[in-house]
């Protein structure tokens, strides 16, 4: 038997807004956004200053609360619902300001990634944890600093460490909640160039070996150009393209909105196009 | 009713005064002064010695009392305070705690403690309008602080200076970046805010007393109309202020022979603060100074076997204690039973960052509960100390709303008004203390056990002790202290990994609420009695919170450094008085919050924290974020 129901051509699993709107009394910074950040790829989404970038990650991961528009993750329509209860559903995300935690070690920033989720909304998992529990977490937490090569910061406390080895921090903590999608905010800001390349492995790493879905807001378009396969532009809260990396570096349109910053001018030619 | 109405405009409009300078300084340097008060009564006190002891007329003792004295309490307080941004935003708090503590009992040793009515000075001649009469005294009284208000509302909006002070709450370094220096500004908030404070007390004396207490209490009712004014605006504060006279006025006229609502007068600007900020979103209240996050909780720096030492030297001399202190043991059964209390109340302020100034509420609870259940019900003395405990942990879970919707600052002054509420309305009713001058409480008789004995008393109780303090270890060891620790540092990085932090902080006011019930129960058993007069008014919260402030950032450490600190040493320092101890305890909560100033965090003392504190105020310069700032973008 055939289901004669038309499910949207969807890409498999992740995270799908649809339409959304924000509003800030009357400033609207978001007008009619639709993306999708399917699993298994790295999506961009870039724009200038203001555009609306990190207001369109805080209604993906529950933060704000659109005006209009719809969520959905793994197709199920999670609008309404709140952020905990999105994260528990499997949708991580970093912050472009890193909501560390500054009073504990970075091994238990890690942990934490997975052991609030383990916590959840029930009285009694806040309380204590399972013995399995406790080497779940402890193993994903190990994984997560191993792969982004922090191991040897495991004891010290993120108020201790460069900005750089803090966005590693947070994407450990993002790593060990074990995540399918996750929303990286300007994770390459004060990043030096080393460093930028190492976070570029760790990306495709997971999206390679894990399968989770990236989505990415990025001012490094170098990065961006590199590691995405699929790229949204906002500007000043319009969606104005989307398409591949070539597109996107070709199209007239964006070129338009980051004119007069020479600067992105330069990298967005300087994308795959020219390599 | 007339007359009524006309008194509560009077004492409302200079409720009104005192909220006007409260928001003053408190809108310029996110400080919310809870010496406000204090100043009012230090200043009532000078201007009483002048005139009164040494017959200066009294415009000029007014001029000393009110300018000169308001001006200089106010280069004071900035000076001090200038530095406090590094400073987590409950010590903030601790240090003007202390600064109202150290006042009272300054005021208290140097012109004593005895009661002292304070004469009007204003005219007292009186008209008659439609039946009421008013008095000149009454009259000058509104229209001096209509006046100044009115003058002040102009000098912010109008004057250079005056839009500097509303620009440099925002942002400081902006402000030095323009031109302006901010410290000015900020020296020129605290010395009109602190002169308002003294002209309010000068005013409120007549009508009240001279006492510092309860002239310090000026500046909770200002609370009222500051709620009133949403802590921003000054005529809407002024406006509250008269809505709050009257209505405590109206309350004592129509309640005030009905008990239990008798005390409702006087809780009125409570009611109002209460229902104000549980009412008001959070975000849109304005930000107060200090860093977000715990006390530095993340354990002590002292290395494990120094610790392990210390432990165990402490514990091995809690067994031989009741051997060799003979007749003061009692005071070491009710230091222990302090402990568990300190405990309850470190597992807030120093696990999770939050501040309850409810605690003695909590322990009168556990005290009455107590009291019932095994005078009043027969029941066995052990449950009836489960149940003491357990009873409390609704009221805990209740106050734990406010604290889902508010942090830091505006959670301590809810909690406050919940704990002035209870005091003034509940205790009287017989669910807690009822009409008797005091309740009675036995020690545990079973088998083989006979408590009526000190010692073996003091060993039950020190048992009770170590089962609380290796149970809140253990919790805060495991997955509840991570994540508490957590929450005081960013509670959006904890909701974005998937954890429902309301569930969180309801279950720590629960737990906390639950062993300060049992402590409660375990001050009734040691004493025999309580009254509700004595141990558990918000003043107890006041001091215990800075006590507790001066004793580290620990859980079980902290806990008994307080309990010696508060209630072993005064045994045997009989020569300092409670007055030196108020003064001692409220300087060294400011002395604990002025150590940020050097770049030194106390509870993680030892070591190089110099340049980590630096690395904190670059990153947080003057961190002005609310809370949680969900939904707002960044």
């Amino acid at each position: 038997m055939r289901s004669t129901v038309t499910a949207p051509p969807a890409p498999v699993g992740g995270l799908q807004i649809e339409d959304i709107v924000v509003r800030f009394g009357g400033h609207t910074a978001v007008n009619r956004m639709t993306l999708a950040a399917p699993q298994g790829r790295i999506t961009g989404l870039i724009g200038p200053n203001g555009a609306g970038k990190t207001t369109t990650f805080n209604v993906c991961s529950g933060l704000q609360r659109p005006a209009g528009g719809r969520v959905s993750l793994f197709g199920d329509d999670v609008t309404g619902r709140s952020a905990q209860h999105r994260a528990r559903a499997g949708l991580g995300r970093t912050f472009q300001r890193m909501e560390l935690f500054d009073s504990l070690r970075v091994e238990e920033n890690v942990a934490l990634g997975r052991e609030a989720r383990l916590g959840g909304a029930q009285p009694w998992r806040h309380l204590v944890s399972s013995r399995t529990e406790s080497r779940a977490v402890s193993r994903a937490a190990a994984g997560a600093m191993q792969l982004c090569g922090i191991e040897h910061l495991a004891g010290r406390r993120p108020s201790e460490l460069s900005t750089g080895q803090r966005r590693l921090v947070e994407l450990a903590r993002c790593i060990a909640g074990d995540y399918r999608v996750m929303l990286l905010d300007e994770p390459s800001s004060g990043l030096d160039k080393g460093e930028t390349r190492s976070f570029a492995r760790i990306l495709q790493t997971l999206v390679e070996q894990r399968g989770v879905g990236i989505l990415l807001v990025e001012h490094d378009m170098a990065l961006v150009m590199s590691v995405c396969s699929y790229i949204y532009v906002l500007d000043f809260g319009q969606p104005i393209f989307e398409g591949t990396p070539v597109e996107v570096s070709t199209s007239p349109v964006v070129r338009a909105a980051y004119l007069g910053s020479e600067a992105v001018e330069d990298s967005i030619s300087a994308g795959p196009n020219d390599a | 009713m007339l007359p009524f109405i006309v008194v509560g405009l009077v004492t409302g409009s200079i409720y009104g005064l005192a909220g006007v300078g409260l928001v003053l300084t408190f809108r310029t340097t996110g400080i919310l002064n809870f010496a406000h008060g204090a100043v009012g009564a230090a200043s009532a006190y000078l201007f009483y010695a002048l005139w009164i002891t040494h017959g200066v007329p009294w415009p000029i003792a007014g001029l000393v009392a009110v300018l000169l004295f308001g001006t200089i309490a106010g280069v004071l307080i900035e000076s001090a305070t200038r530095h406090l941004s590094a400073a987590p935003v409950s010590t903030v708090i601790v240090a003007t705690i202390g600064l109202l503590l150290a006042t009272q009992g300054l005021l208290y040793v140097v012109f004593g403690d005895s009661f002292k009515r304070f004469p009007q000075f204003l005219p007292t001649e009186h008209v008659t309008i439609s039946d009421v009469q008013v008095t000149y005294a009454q009259m000058i009284t509104v229209a001096t602080t209509v006046v100044i208000t009115g003058a002040l509302t102009w000098f912010l909006r109008r004057s250079r200076l005056g839009v500097s002070m509303r620009a440099v709450v925002h942002s400081a370094e902006l402000l030095d970046v323009v031109g302006t220096n901010p410290v000015p500004i900020r020296v020129a908030a605290w010395c009109v805010g602190c002169t308002m404070a003294a002209l309010s007390g000068v005013l409120i004396a007549p009508t009240i007393s001279l006492d510092a207490s309860l002239l310090s209490l000026l500046v909770v009712t200002a609370l009222g109309a500051v709620a009133i004014g949403r802590f921003d605006n000054l005529w809407l504060t002024y406006l509250g202020g008269l809505a709050v006279g009257v209505g405590a006025s109206l309350c004592t006229k129509y309640l005030g022979a009905h008990p239990p609502f008798n005390g409702l007068a006087g809780s009125v600007p409570f009611l109002v603060l209460i229902v104000v900020l549980l009412a008001v979103k959070g975000p849109r209240l304005p930000v107060p100074l200090g860093r977000i996050g715990g006390t530095g909780g993340g354990g002590s720096a002292l290395p494990l076997p120094v610790r392990a030492l210390t432990g165990s030297v402490s514990v091995g001399a809690l067994f031989v204690v009741p051997f060799v202190v003979g007749p003061r043991l009692p005071i070491y059964t009710n230091a222990l039973a302090f402990a568990i209390l300190f405990m309850s109340l470190a597992l807030l302020l120093n696990t999770s960052g939050q501040i309850s100034l409810a605690h003695s509420s909590f322990a009168a609870i556990g005290a009455s509960t107590f009291s019932h259940l095994t005078v009043g019900h027969g029941v066995p003395w052990f449950l009836a100390l489960l149940g003491a405990g357990l009873v409390v942990v609704p009221v805990g879970a209740l106050l734990s709303l406010p604290a889902i919707r508010l942090s830091g600052l505006y959670l301590a002054l809810a909690t406050f008004g919940f704990g002035i509420l209870m005091q003034q309305v509940v205790y009287a009713t017989s669910l807690m203390f009822g009409d008797e001058p005091f309740l009675t409480a036995p020690r545990p008789h079973a088998a083989g056990l006979d408590g009526s004995s000190d010692r073996t008393f003091y060993f039950v109780v020190l048992a009770i002790a170590a089962a609380s303090a290796l149970l809140l270890t253990a919790l805060g060891r495991a997955r509840l202290g991570r994540l508490l620790r957590a929450l005081g540092d960013s509670p959006v990085g904890l909701i974005t990994n998937g954890l429902s932090v309301n569930v969180s902080r309801v279950i720590v006011f629960c737990v906390s609420a639950f062993f300060a019930g049992i402590a409660g129960a375990l001050f009734i058993a040691q004493t025999g009695t309580a009254s509700r007069d004595v141990g558990f008014g918000p003043q107890q919260s006041l001091s215990w919170l800075a006590v507790l402030a001066i004793c580290g950032s620990g859980v079980v450490g902290s806990s008994a450094l307080a309990a010696t600190l508060l209630v072993i040493l005064p045994a045997y320092l009989t020569s300092i008085s409670q007055n030196y101890q108020l003064i001692i305890y409220g300087a060294g909560a400011i002395a604990v919050a002025l150590l940020f100033r050097s770049g030194i965090d106390h509870g993680r003392t030892f070591g190089g924290l110099a340049a980590k504190s630096e690395e904190r105020r670059r990153r947080h310069p003057l961190r002005l974020t609310p809370a949680a700032p969900v939904g707002s973008p960044r």
